[in-house]
């Protein structure tokens, strides 16, 4: 009975396929709000699933000078990373394997989705792929700063004299205390991990990787069929793994008592969020520089999370 | 037991790639006027894709030049299928006012199967949404073909 | 019958290298094969010692020539083995039997190999009496022996170019170091009046006097020296690169884990200084520095072996703050890192030298597409280059993950907000790691393969063999870390924190207790958060979900296809249309979107890094100099 629950966990709620549906629901949403912003009329929200079982219905080229085995296993490699990460987040009072759930590995589970994405992309041989990493690589490193940055405020402030990198215990401390986006010294550090959350999905401006008007999608170039299908579902499902870590980290601390009641809360929540930080700035903004963007999160972004940090250590 | 979903998704989601062999830019703006909220083609999914890899939808501009037409038929060999070709304005279809031309090769028939050919000099971007939606619904004729 | 064990396997090794001289100077198989059965017999003796060292807590104390202490002052030179040397003797042995194992391979086309076992053999010996002496002047033999030995080692291919140039920046910074340790040794003996360590902790456990700061300086700074912190590294990337591969690898393996361990050995036990906030403090911000130089230098190397051996000097940094700590969990942390540090360096080493070896250069510019010639190789380079940047489950994440947790509760503890630093310094540092391997993946292994590469084949099997140890061990200490936890790491951590038993071992039982040498207590460490098998379990079962939906769905979804056939232009990679031919971009630069932003750091870096002796020799006394200001400032 506990190795089904734990099999229904894995496979259905809250892993694999809650966090399908709920990425594709968010991309929909993303992509319908946006055509609205432009007084379009927009695709369906049903659009992403469409593409995404399309693409699995085309054939799947592999490219005469890439590795077989890297090229087709990368996607899927991402594809299982993002899934267990979703089993660690707590969605308020639900945990499906509580006590294991670590900050840091949530950290590096998310860098395997995207080092996928590069090992993949390289092992295309193409040269686009050859800049589209290197992109890739650089945002993940800008991004990677302020994100360090904010978990550390995050654990300090949570901790207090001991260390806590737990997520059951954030959710905790949040269930005695409030919410952490109400302590005013993490306004900046929410601030940053709002902007954080679009680089590490890649919407517009920050998405110099996969710049299709220049470089034809960088990494995913040689990519066809369902391979291509599963990187665009990793894209989706990082959407609800970032807002939900998002909601988990800042907004956690209440809960209705109902799991039902309090998932449809959090993919509110979560819904809400993607269209602040990602929707928006999508639609307002033009695509970046790499050298821009690198200065931009290593100036601003990881000033705002430092400022959260050094207010946090005095004890505010 | 997906197959009917992927089938009826081959039509909703046909993503574009645009070849330009040699047009005079007048055919590839009406292209992407289509895009525009005037228009709107994403509301049936159309969506321009990078990449030859990710297409379903191969745009043919352009009398073929003699220039492009390796790099043409090297690019549609790249689609994967199920795929569909639509050539827009009359230069693939005949040539146009380039034909007789040492270094023209139109019409596109010639190198591959095109399936919808948009005519006109430039088509408006009402009837190049007409072709592409049609060549959508190729795509799904010939995904049952392929999964049977 | 134990006892003899240590000193037997030291002795061995240096007595074979006689023999491979006299008679191997002829025959290539006949000093290959002395060598082998020599590094065979030291390791065997060495595993031996595991259980009643590591499991039992015994201490193997041995005289020479059984000249036991008279009236309590120790005369003659000991051989003490508690967990702790046993720890990196094990380091020692696993690193130079495998190094010799991938020599049979990789250096049947050099000639001379009559001396290149010998000094191999010479090398072999010292680092495995350094670890395992208990006298402190045997200490500094060794450390001669090892610098002397690694000197020629880096110029045994003097035909090459930069080799003699290698060697002679070795020669003066690592002979630089030696007198610092000298120098500290002879103040302590003037302070001590004994050689042997046991003793001088026990007679140090009163306080620190100024000679024995002064000579704790010059001492840390001397071994600093040998495990190329900063600023002493300058002579690290060219040793690493000119020196045959399998030597790199015993240089990344044991001659830098021979610095770290005298650290260890001198911080801990010897002089007892590792709760002072000042010492702490000093070699944490040296190990940030460290670890942050030697990526960002890495991050802009055009050579795969120069690149490696910066990211070596990047490694030990993170050991050397996590060891700086004084803390049980930093030291476990250090311990393992410093474990996995050889193992995994120890990998893309032995993968740079396949390529090497195979290829006939390591330049980044001139390599690509290697994965489809050399399929093996490339598997066990991502295994290494995922274990080095702490991608989970490698051996390399639950290192790192212990140093974060470690200088960060350290953080917490202290109030200092440059824990905090440190910490954030250790995060970025391994994202840096990732992106430098990710560049050498796509120069030397993915992209086009170059037309000149056609013929290049797969590594002979006993090159290969040696990697696949190497990648096995990385996974397996990753996933079974509580295992190595219980019973390596442990062990150490308090053979290090608990001295007294050390010291009667050596001079006699009560010896400690009149001093009245302090011990820490230690908990063994509790991973709690991360459990590997959870994770692999969950990742299995998902494997297992996505295969079978995939094979499933076979009917339903698009064919995989593929083809080798070079006719078929559906499986080019697209360039614009472009034939394949033309679209050869290497992949050495790759990170220009970085560089740029870091311009004024870069050029300040190679200003630095100039490559002259003198200014090398130059940082190196600024070092020392302001190690030891530290020292006398701050700690008394």
């Amino acid at each position: 009975m506990e190795i089904l629950k734990s099999i229904f966990y894995i496979l259905v709620f809250p892993g694999a396929l809650f966090t399908m549906v709920a990425g594709l629901w968010l991309a929909g949403v993303d992509r319908k709000v946006i055509a609205k912003m432009q007084k379009r009329i927009g695709p369906p929200i049903l659009q992403p699933t469409y593409d995404f079982f399309k693409l699995m219905g085309k054939e799947t080229i592999v490219p005469r000078v890439a590795n077989r085995l890297v090229f087709l296993g990368a996607p899927v490699i991402g594809f299982i990373s993002l899934a267990i990460i979703m089993l660690f987040i707590p969605i308020f009072g639900f945990t499906a394997f509580s006590g294991s759930a670590d900050l840091i590995v949530i950290l590096y589970l998310i860098t395997i989705s995207g080092v996928a994405l590069i090992v993949g992309g390289s092992s295309s041989g193409s040269p686009y792929a050859g800049i589209g990493i290197s992109r890739e690589m650089v945002t993940m490193m800008s991004y990677e700063l302020p994100f360090v940055i904010i978990l550390l405020t995050v654990a300090k402030k949570v901790g207090g004299a001991d260390l806590v990198f737990s997520m059951d215990a954030i959710g905790a401390w949040q269930r005695a205390n409030g919410s952490l986006l109400f302590q005013w010294s993490m306004i900046p550090a929410a601030l940053a991990m709002l902007l954080v959350i679009p680089a590490e999905v890649g919407v517009q401006p920050f998405d110099v990787a996969e710049a299709e008007t220049e470089i034809c999608e960088g990494p995913l170039i040689e990519y066809s069929g369902a391979a291509l299908g599963v990187f665009k579902l990793n894209t989706a499902m990082k959407m609800i793994i970032m807002t939900g870590l998002f909601t988990s980290l800042f907004l956690g601390g209440f809960t209705t008592g109902i799991v039902a009641l309090d998932v449809l809360i959090f993919v509110a929540i979560c819904t809400v969020l993607t269209l602040l930080c990602m929707t928006t700035i999508h639609a307002v903004t033009a695509r970046l520089k790499i050298e821009h963007l690198f200065r931009f999160y290593w100036t601003f972004v990881a000033g705002l999370a430092m400022a959260s940090l050094i207010l946090v250590w005095c004890g505010l | 037991m997906f197959k009917k979903l992927i089938n009826n998704s081959a039509a909703k989601s046909p993503w574009i790639y645009h070849v330009n062999s040699g047009s005079c830019n007048g055919c590839d703006i009406e292209l992407v006027a289509c895009l525009t909220p005037r228009y709107d083609a994403e509301r049936f999914g159309f969506k321009l894709a990078g990449t030859p890899r990710h297409a379903d939808i191969v745009v043919v501009s352009g009398p073929i030049t003699s220039q492009s037409k390796d790099r043409l038929i090297r690019t549609l060999a790249q689609v994967p299928e199920p795929k569909c070709v639509v050539s827009i304005g009359s230069c693939p279809q005949s040539g146009n006012v380039f034909k007789g031309s040492y270094s023209v090769e139109a019409p596109l028939e010639k190198f591959c199967h095109v399936d919808v050919a948009v005519a006109g000099c430039t088509p408006k971007p009402e009837a190049i949404m007409e072709g592409l939606y049609k060549a959508a619904l190729l795509l799904k004729e010939k995904r049952e073909a392929m999964s049977k | 019958m134990m006892q003899h064990f240590p000193v037997l396997a030291v002795m061995l090794l240096f007595l074979s290298a006689f023999i491979v001289e006299i008679f191997g100077a002829k025959s290539k198989a006949v000093a290959q094969g002395i060598a082998m059965i020599a590094a065979t017999v030291s390791a065997g003796l060495i595993y031996a010692l595991i259980k009643p060292v590591m499991i039992d807590g015994q201490i193997i104390s041995y005289w020479m020539g059984n000249w036991a202490p008279v009236e309590e002052y120790a005369i003659g030179i000991g051989y003490e083995v508690d967990a702790l040397s046993l720890f990196f003797a094990l380091l020692v042995v696993t690193t130079f039997w495998l190094s010799g194992l991938y020599s049979i391979g990789y250096m049947n086309k050099d000639h001379h190999l009559g001396h290149y076992y010998t000094l191999y053999l010479m090398l072999s010996g010292s680092v495995l009496g350094l670890v395992m002496t208990g006298d402190i002047f045997n200490l500094f033999v060794m450390v001669e022996i090892m610098t002397f030995a690694s000197v020629a080692l880096t110029a045994f291919r003097n035909f090459s170019e930069g080799a003699l140039e290698g060697a002679f920046k070795y020669l003066v910074i690592g002979s630089m170091g030696s007198s610092f340790t000298l120098t500290g040794i002879a103040l302590l003996y003037a302070e001590c009046h004994t050689l042997n360590m046991a003793q001088i902790a026990s007679i140090l456990a009163g306080g620190l006097s100024p000679t024995a700061i002064a000579a704790f300086g010059l001492i840390i700074a001397g071994f600093g020296v040998k495990s190329y912190m900063v600023p002493f590294h300058t002579p690290a990337a060219d040793a690493y690169t000119v020196a045959p591969t399998s030597i790199s690898m015993i240089f990344s393996g044991m001659v830098n884990k021979a610095g770290v361990y005298g650290m260890i050995r001198m911080i801990y036990i010897v002089f007892r200084a590792m709760d002072k906030g000042t010492v702490q403090q000093m070699l944490a911000i040296f190990g940030a520095v460290t670890m942050f130089l030697g990526v960002t230098m890495a991050l802009a190397q055009h050579e795969f072996k120069r690149l490696l051996a910066f990211h070596s000097i990047s490694q030990i940094g993170y050991v050397i703050t996590a060891v700086s700590l004084g803390s049980a969990l930093g030291l476990t942390g250090g311990l393992f890192h410093a474990m996995n540090h050889t193992l995994f360096k120890g990998l893309l080493f032995l993968t740079a030298g396949a390529v090497l070896k195979q290829v006939g250069t390591t330049n980044l510019d001139k390599l690509g597409g290697l994965s489809k010639r050399m399929p093996h190789t490339t598997i066990c380079f991502l295994v290494g280059a995922g274990a080095i940047s702490g991608l989970p489950p490698f051996n390399g994440f639950a290192s790192k993950w212990i140093i974060y947790q470690a200088i960060y509760t350290k953080a917490v503890e202290s109030g200092k907000f440059v824990y905090v630093l440190c910490t954030i310094c250790a995060l970025v540092v391994s994202v840096m790691t990732l992106a430098s391997f990710i560049k050498v993946t796509q120069a030397v292994f993915f992209g086009q393969l170059r037309k000149e590469h056609e013929n290049v084949t797969e590594a002979p099997f006993s090159m290969r063999l040696p990697m696949y140890i190497m990648a096995l061990l990385c996974t397996a200490s990753g996933v079974f870390y509580d295992f190595v936890n219980k019973y390596l790491l442990h062990p150490a951590a308090n053979a290090a924190l608990n001295i007294s038993k050390y010291i009667d071992a050596m001079m006699g039982p009560g010896y400690a207790a009149n001093a009245r040498v302090s011990d820490m207590s230690v908990e063994p460490v509790a991973f709690s958060y991360w459990n590997p098998i959870i994770w692999l379990v969950l990742f299995g079962v998902l494997f297992i979900g996505a295969a079978l939906v995939i094979l499933g769905g076979r009917n339903e979804r698009g064919q995989i296809l593929s083809s080798s056939d070079p006719s078929q232009a559906k499986y080019d990679t697209f360039f614009s249309g472009e034939k394949e031919m033309y679209s050869q971009v290497g992949g050495s630069d790759l990170f220009w979107g970085f560089k740029s932003n870091w311009k004024g750091y870069y050029k300040f870096m190679e200003a630095i890094h100039s490559g002259i002796v003198n200014d090398y020799a130059s940082m190196a006394v600024v070092g020392t100099a302001v190690i030891c200001l530290c020292m006398f400032l701050f700690m008394r």
